[in-house]
């Protein structure tokens, strides 16, 4: 069978579903059942007692096969990032962690420095970690060589639907990795992450698509089929564009001339 | 014993490859040549980057049973003292060269590890680049020719079928199929720049042995991103010796197997050298090859004393001057290139984890 | 009585209050929250070991929506 590989965890599904941005966390519940993520996001809050119902740590223990991959978001150091995943294992007990550091509030952007000294600090400490970056090969490199599980380039700006921008250095990061590339951010569609599975990344995470689409559920079970289609073509070998157009006197007669 | 590894055997990733090369394919050679002259074109421009080797000595330890120097052939065994390798290099540079490979045959005593880092200071003086085709080393000892200069390593595989490399390798250290194989990470380990790999084309069935030569291409670069690659396809010629190649690699395979190699390696430098005839080579420059070997003696020594009449390694084939062959390039709208990079970067490249030594970047003595 | 300050707000609480009481007060059943006192993570078995002090900044956390 068909793995997704994390650490010495293996996953079926390589469909990783965010859990920000739902009108409400019964329909956020119905949305990760019907994704059949095995993978959840969440991040960390201050508990506020007139909106108990965002705490989504008991609610989602309900769900079946579930294990949560905490984030960083809110941080903007490293320090600070690593700080949050000390609490973040306590709470959940799941080594996992998603190392997301943006300083900037517009546009979201990660920041790769902080970025990487924490991802640095806490695969020392054991933890999974996953670093969300923007598609930067060479970034991507040195985040596998500091023994993060994964890297997590961003398709396009968090929100932004923009889809598969940075699909070239996708591609090359994808080509180049000896650890799963995970396609995270940006994807608008089901179709972007059928594309982002046939390129061979290792999976994608998906959260505003699915948070804001007319019916979440729907769109995340739609999500989910879309990604194992992804998968199955990439296995199955997809068939090669067509190169570029005959030379237009032959490059190869020399091979007829005999020395 | 032990196992092949697994990205040696795993097949995925060379599927597109195995698709060109298949004798079912559809592919036409010319609508390879095509493509693959648009990405060498993209990628590396009208440029050729030229190098001449320098065989130090012809003593083995070895019983390769393709090679004209293996220890039970009748040949006179030499080796290049200090002076005569100065002179030698000193006749190179006169007719253009300035990046040199050095070779030997397995380690003897008399051309041992400690020999070839002397030669290796000696050329570093005065060629910019400085390659090694020698015996497999240590992780520590290529650190130390990383030191001394030496940027790049060339160790082939000779062939990746392991039945028969064990029934080729008669006796001797290089009878291990599985050392070989992890010999250029340990060149790229101990910080050398750039390895090169290649299968002797004739001594297995050649469809396969691209492949797995592919996926060791690809493993390193996975496993050594920092790393310059190489491949060259030496293919089996007549010797002194007379070793029948049982898989005879005709032209036409061997171009398709360069245009293959070129568009699913578009970044990688690929190789041929005077084995091959001037007008195999004149065709494959500009359209695969960015990379040849010029005006070259696979004798000990020989071009300070090019009338020399001891019997090489193997045969040369093209047998055009420098200036001849830089000529041609030029008329096929090609540049030569001479010299990549300034010698001051020479010096170990990181291995895989990247901690800087300022202690380390001392200058060999 | 002592004043601590409580996920960034002033919280007065009785002097020789512990986490668990502290956690009673606000409402929570200290399941699904992890606990900080003073950049400390304070262990649920540790809880009611743990008496607040005056000035002790808490923080007290839970997981919500996040992509």
């Amino acid at each position: 069978m068909d793995f997704l590989q994390l650490g010495s965890y293996s996953f079926s599904s390589r469909l990783i579903l965010g859990t920000g941005k739902f009108s409400n966390a019964k329909v956020m519940l119905e949305a990760v059942r019907a994704s059949g993520a095995q993978l959840v996001t969440v991040a960390l809050r201050r508990f506020n007692r007139q909106q108990a119902e965002d705490d989504l740590f008991a609610p989602l223990s309900t769900i079946e096969g579930i294990t949560l991959m905490p984030n960083t978001s809110g941080a903007s150091t490293a320090a600070e990032a690593v700080r949050a995943a000390h609490i973040a294992r306590e709470l959940s007990g799941s080594p996992f962690i998603k190392v997301e550091i943006h300083p900037n509030p517009q546009h979201l952007m990660p920041d790769p420095i902080e970025t990487y000294e924490a991802c640095r600090i806490l695969a020392k400490e054991g933890f999974l970690v996953m670093p969300y970056i923007t598609a930067d090969p060479v970034l991507a490199k040195r985040l596998e060589d500091a023994g993060c599980a994964s890297v997590m380039p961003l398709g396009s700006a968090i929100g932004s639907g923009q889809g598969l921008a940075a699909a070239e250095m996708l591609s090359i990061i994808i080509r180049e990795s000896n650890i799963p590339v995970i396609v995270d951010a940006g994807l608008r569609s089901p179709s972007e992450a059928a594309a982002a599975l046939e390129m061979g990344c290792g999976a994608v995470l998906v959260n505003s698509a699915v948070a804001v689409a007319g019916n979440p559920p729907e769109m995340a079970e739609a999500f989910a089929g879309a990604v194992v289609a992804g998968r199955k073509a990439f296995r199955a070998g997809l068939m090669q564009k067509s190169g570029s157009a005959l030379a237009t006197s032959p490059l190869t007669s020399f091979l007829e001339a005999k020395a | 014993m032990s196992i092949s590894p697994e990205w040696l055997t795993d097949d995925r990733d060379s599927a597109e490859l195995a698709r060109m090369l298949a004798p079912s394919s559809s592919s036409t050679l010319e609508s390879l040549a095509a493509e693959s002259k648009a990405i060498t074109l993209r990628r590396f421009g009208r440029t050729i980057s030229l190098y001449a080797p320098l065989y130090l000595s012809n003593h083995c330890s070895s019983g390769c049973a393709y090679c004209g120097f293996a220890s039970d052939r009748n040949t006179l065994r030499r080796r290049l003292e200090p002076e005569e390798i100065g002179r030698e290099i000193l006749a190179m540079k006169k007719i253009g060269i300035s990046d040199i490979l050095l070779l030997t045959g397995e380690r003897t005593k008399l051309a041992d590890f400690d020999y070839l880092r002397r030669s290796v200071e000696i050329a570093a003086k005065s060629m910019q680049r400085v390659s090694v085709e020698a015996f497999p080393m240590s992780v520590s000892e290529y650190r130390m020719l990383a030191e001394c200069g030496c940027t790049g390593v060339t160790i082939y595989q000779e062939t990746y079928n392991r039945e028969r490399y064990e029934s080729l390798h008669r006796w001797g250290p290089k009878k291990d199929f599985l050392d070989r194989l992890e010999t250029p990470a340990r060149a790229l380990e101990g910080g050398i720049k750039t390895v090169g790999l290649g299968v002797l084309l004739g001594l297995s069935e050649p469809l396969e042995d691209a492949l797995m030569l592919y996926r060791h291409v690809r493993h390193l670069a996975r496993r050594y991103w920092r790393a310059g690659i190489s491949v060259s396809f030496p293919r089996i010629r007549p010797q002194t010796g007379g070793y029948e190649p049982p898989f005879p690699v005709d032209d036409h395979f061997l171009a398709r197997m360069i245009f293959s190699f070129r568009i699913t390696l578009p970044d990688i430098e690929l190789v041929l050298s005077t084995r091959e005839s001037g007008t195999f080579r004149d065709g494959m420059a500009g359209l695969a090859i960015t990379r040849m070997s010029i005006a070259s003696r696979t004798t000990v020594g020989g071009y300070h004393d090019p009338e020399n009449n001891e019997k090489g390694q193997f045969d040369v084939s093209d047998n055009r001057s420098a200036e001849e062959f830089c000529n041609t390039l030029r008329s096929r709208n090609i540049e030569p290139v001479f010299k990549n990079w300034d010698p001051a970067y020479n010096g170990p490249a990181y291995g895989k984890n990247t901690e800087i030594h300022p202690e380390k970047l001392k200058p060999c003595h | 009585m002592i004043t601590i300050e409580l996920n960034g707000e002033q919280q007065v609480l009785s002097g020789d209050a512990s986490v668990n009481d502290l956690l009673s007060i606000i409402g929570s059943d200290g399941k699904t929250v992890a606990v900080m006192v003073n950049e400390h993570i304070i262990r649920p078995e540790n809880r009611s070991a743990t008496l607040l002090q005056e000035g002790d900044r808490v923080e007290i956390l839970v997981f919500a929506g996040g992509g």
